[in-house]
């Protein structure tokens, strides 16, 4: 744990708690935003064997979501500063991507920056809502984003069911209980903290060189189904010169308030195929919340298969983008989570202070063929990790991160969500 | 002012950050107080008289740190001579301005200086010029880019003065290095010719990994290059694809993809050649090691010309990296298996074998008595060792020592020089990543005669000797993917 880490800390759950959101002025508001978690993380299933414990604020963010013009321009700006607090990531049992493995890696600095123009044809599409989202942020792709979801350690699947950090502009048209969505992107992820999309790469565009498309379906209040393909060129090689992607993801999720507390539930597939079907990852996930009074319990179970790459000499790291095409092997992780936490709210509920206790037991396995063992490289193929902490928010609750327009609910009267982490 | 008028300055201010940086321009009154930093190319070394690979570039700010475009910069010789072209350049958008630099003749330390009309201590760059006697260190003379949007270069062949770099899926892309056919040199790579393979339906591409320039003793052609595609197919040690691509390279200018050999349900890697007998033999992972009739016209499928294939590992325990004909014995090293000695005529094992139980086995080189064969990733342990073996009369080895290299995960390519004194290998996975070379005074306890930490790792490492000089044509990996060319001659006496 650094002074930094500490000093951003402060420094967000401060200008949280001293900013106050602006009531609608003129048709213009801005909400103010702040979250930062202090876990300590021990996992079980390190590279090279035994155990390790390590002290983090990880998902340090602040943020600020506005809306001008009665609604007619949304904006949002999230800063996250994961790569001041946790540049070697986050002990996470399973986690991958972006250069990083069985740490989750830090995100970008800029987390989202985008605009959103709501409803541009007013009354002439007559109760339908047609909108666009231009900026830096999530792509209409797969479930809401981990960080607003009820756990602390990211899912290994954060990778096949999220989209995020690109350029990207999203058309969405809403009408009734459906909501369907497309959008242009760039392809390749962010390789540290300070990168921005790669909007042209010496001379070619890598904006629009992705696509992906989501329908969305609320057939009964509080539930929400989801489907939605993606077609991503070259995440790994920014370059644009790496295999493709293709994803594909479905998921129902339902979340009530009750006279005792919320309810959530999610249940999410996704699968991406990579190399035409040469390399092919699948994962299941189910998790759910309940809550009673100030005491909120979830559990997540998770089937979630991922690359087995050349480590680096740091076994935490692998190379990015590959030296060649090969793998080691696939590798899934079957994991059980569970969850506690306790509320504790101040400020008319806008910050929350809430302690926490998150375990996972689980297990690795290879498939697939290949030179991968678990047991090699971990010592075990059994996956132990246990986290304890504090999360700090300001005004975060209901808020879920990575979805705009028409979804971006939560806010300014539209459909509270519950389920969050806070 | 109120909020609601902020609104649409604060969307265009974020559509403009993703997209631009603060620049000023100069002008509009008065000497304005720029500053003038280096931002690439200092400290570089090459021979005396050569140019340097990387240009001199500063870049310009002004006062509040904003990056100027538009202001002139002035590159002067400040002392050791050689010459700057061009002498004069102006700052672009990102407030930068370069030139390139050719080192006088004067052994030591050359400089350069950059000013501005408003920045006139400006700033000096230094460079070091070497004699064209031996080397003290691997000097880096010459770096080729892999054409826009390639991610990899794999690998290198030279003879003859032409470096064939194969760069995935940017394909073949010939190099005149000293031939004369277009004036190359080592120091000065010029494209000769280029082709980008046929996928033959391998998911990923050409992947244009490694090559032969078969050199044909009995009919004198030198009209094939073999070239080898490395696919993926799903997992290291369990199968592979990827096809031998067969090109014509009478017309070095356009080469023609004009055959394959293709075997099902495994790729192949490196090569080695039996020039005298007209045969390829091919390491192909999963596959094993196999033995190519390559006589006569080569045309279309040729898979029927393939006399002989052997697993030595077996099945399951076989995935081969390398092959090397020395003394009349095939050597193989396999990523699991280990080190093996084979007859060449029937591939029968001679010896060894399953004696690198804690690495996974990567590339090998045989000179004299002994033989070197490195190591790959992590198998629990760190494929950080280059494994030393004795060679008995009939050539069968027995592990004599190692070396360790610290700082890496993968000992990716091994070669001895033609003249026996050096071991030069490539390192990948760590901060210690880079080129070695070792002396071979005493063979089987080789000692480390220079090195060259790159920022990138370096795959391969093609040692040739080109008009008296010896040199190493590396692979550096993703990143900065292009084909750095190494002076090391006389770095062991």
């Amino acid at each position: 744990m650094t002074r930094r880490a500490v000093a951003t800390l402060l420094f967000a759950v401060t200008l949280g708690g001293g900013a106050v959101a602006l009531p609608a002025q003129s048709g213009f508001g801005v909400t103010p935003m702040a979250q930062g978690i202090l876990v300590v993380d021990h996992s079980g299933a390190i590279p090279g064997g035994g155990g390790l414990t390590e002290t983090r604020l990880v998902q340090p963010v602040l943020m600020a979501v506005a809306h001008g013009f009665g609604n007619k321009l949304g904006f949002i700006a999230t800063l996250d500063f994961e790569g001041a607090t946790m540049k070697g990531g986050e002990l996470t049992p399973g986690a991958w991507g972006e250069g990083y493995v069985d740490r989750r890696h830090p995100h970008t600095t800029v987390h989202e920056l985008n605009v959103t123009a709501n409803d541009l044809l007013g009354h002439l599409d007559g109760a339908g809502r047609l909108s666009v989202t231009i900026g830096k942020g999530f792509v209409p792709f797969g479930t809401d984003d981990p960080m607003s979801r009820p756990f602390v350690r990211y899912p290994v699947n954060h990778h096949l069911s999220q989209l995020l950090e690109r350029a990207v502009a999203t058309l969405q048209y809403d009408l009734g209980p459906v909501t369907v969505e497309g959008a242009l992107f760039n392809g390749d992820e962010p390789t540290q903290p300070s990168d921005w999309p790669l909007v042209r790469y010496e001379g070619r565009w890598r904006f629009g060189d992705s696509w992906s498309a989501r329908a969305t379906v609320r057939p009964l209040t509080g539930l929400e189904l989801q489907g939605s393909i993606a077609h991503v060129h070259s995440p790994e090689s920014r370059p644009g010169a790496g295999p493709d992607a293709d994803k594909t993801s479905v998921s129902a999720r339902w979340d009530a308030v009750t006279p005792k507390g919320e309810r959530y539930a999610l249940v999410e597939y996704a699968r991406t195929s990579e190399l035409t079907g040469f390399f092919v990852y699948h994962t299941f996930l189910a998790e759910g919340l309940a809550s009673r009074r100030r005491l909120r319990a979830s559990y997540r179970f998770e089937r979630t298969e991922r690359p087995e790459e050349l480590r680096l000499f740091d076994l935490f790291r692998t190379q990015r983008p590959s030296p060649d095409n090969s793998i080691l092997g696939i590798s899934r992780w079957s994991l059980h989570t569970l969850h506690v936490a306790y509320d504790v709210f101040l400020r008319e509920r806008k910050l929350t202070i809430q302690p926490f206790l998150e375990g996972t037991l689980g297990s690795v396995a290879s498939v697939g063929g290949g030179v991968f063992d678990p047991a090699a490289l971990y010592g075990t193929d059994k996956v132990r990790a246990f986290s304890v902490g504090v999360l700090v928010g300001w005004g975060m609750r209901g808020h879920r991160m990575g979805r705009y327009g028409a979804l971006a609910g939560g806010m300014d009267g539209m459909p509270g969500m519950s389920g969050m982490k806070m | 002012m109120r909020l609601h008028r902020l609104f649409p300055g604060i969307v265009a201010a974020t559509l403009a950050a993703c997209t631009s940086t603060s620049t000023t321009t100069p002008g509009g009154g008065g000497v304005t107080p720029y500053t003038v930093a280096v931002f690439n190319g200092n400290l570089q070394s090459s021979l005396a008289g050569a140019a340097l690979v990387t240009p001199l570039t500063v870049v310009v700010t002004d006062v509040n740190g904003a990056t100027v475009t538009g202001a002139q910069v002035s590159w002067t010789v400040a002392s050791g001579g050689g010459s700057v072209s061009p002498t004069s350049s102006t700052t672009a958008a990102n407030g930068r301005a370069s030139t390139i630099f050719t080192l006088g003749s004067i052994v030591g330390t050359q400089t350069v200086s950059a000013t501005t009309a408003s920045a006139p201590a400006g700033v000096t760059f230094s460079a070091t010029a070497a004699s064209s006697g031996p080397v003290s260190a691997p000097l880096l003379i010459a770096s080729v880019p892999t054409p826009t949007g390639a991610t990899y270069d794999h690998d290198t062949f030279v003879r003859d003065g032409l470096a064939f770099a194969f760069m995935w899926n940017a394909g073949l892309r010939i190099y005149d290095v000293g031939n004369g056919v277009n004036g190359g040199s080592p120091a000065n790579p010029i494209l000769v010719g280029s082709l980008v393979t046929n996928t033959n339906g391998v998911p990923g591409g050409a992947q244009v990994h490694n090559g032969w320039w078969f050199h044909n003793q009995v009919t004198g052609q030198n009209k094939y290059l073999f070239i080898g595609q490395e696919g993926s197919c799903g997992a290291i040690g369990s199968c592979s694809v990827g096809d031998i691509h067969i090109v014509d390279v009478s017309n070095l200018a356009a080469p023609v993809e004009v055959g394959f050999i293709h075997i099902a349900g495994a790729g192949v890697h490196n090569f080695w050649m039996d020039e005298a007998n007209q045969t390829l033999y091919a390491a192909y992972y999963n596959a094993g090691v196999v033995k190519i009739d390559v006589s006569g016209t080569l045309s279309g499928d040729m898979s029927s010309r393939i006399t002989k294939q052997v697993q030595p590992g077996g099945p399951g325990n076989t995935y081969i990296w390398g092959v090397m004909l020395s003394n009349g014995t095939l050597y193989a090293t396999d990523m699991l298996s280990g080190f093996w000695a084979l007859d060449p005529a029937t591939l029968a094992t001679k010896g060894g074998g399953n004696n690198v139980p804690e690495r996974y086995g990567s590339d090998q080189w045989v000179y004299g008595q002994y033989a070197y064969s490195g190591s790959w990733g992590n198998r629990g342990v760190r494929g950080n060792a280059v494994k030393i073996w004795a060679l008995d009369g009939s050539g069968v080895p027995t592990l004599a020592d190692s070396i360790i290299v610290p700082n890496v995960t993968t000992i990716s390519d091994v070669a001895v020089t033609p003249d026996g004194k050096m071991l030069v290998i490539t390192t990948e996975g760590g901060p210690g990543q880079g080129l070695y070379v070792f002396s071979l005074a005493n063979p089987v306890k080789p000692t480390l005669a220079g090195s060259s930490i790159t920022s990138q790792g370096l795959h391969t490492g093609e040692v040739a000797v080109i008009n008296g000089r010896t040199y190493v044509f590396a692979a550096r990996d993703p990143g900065v993917p292009e084909m750095d060319i190494f002076d090391i001659t006389g770095l062991v006496p």
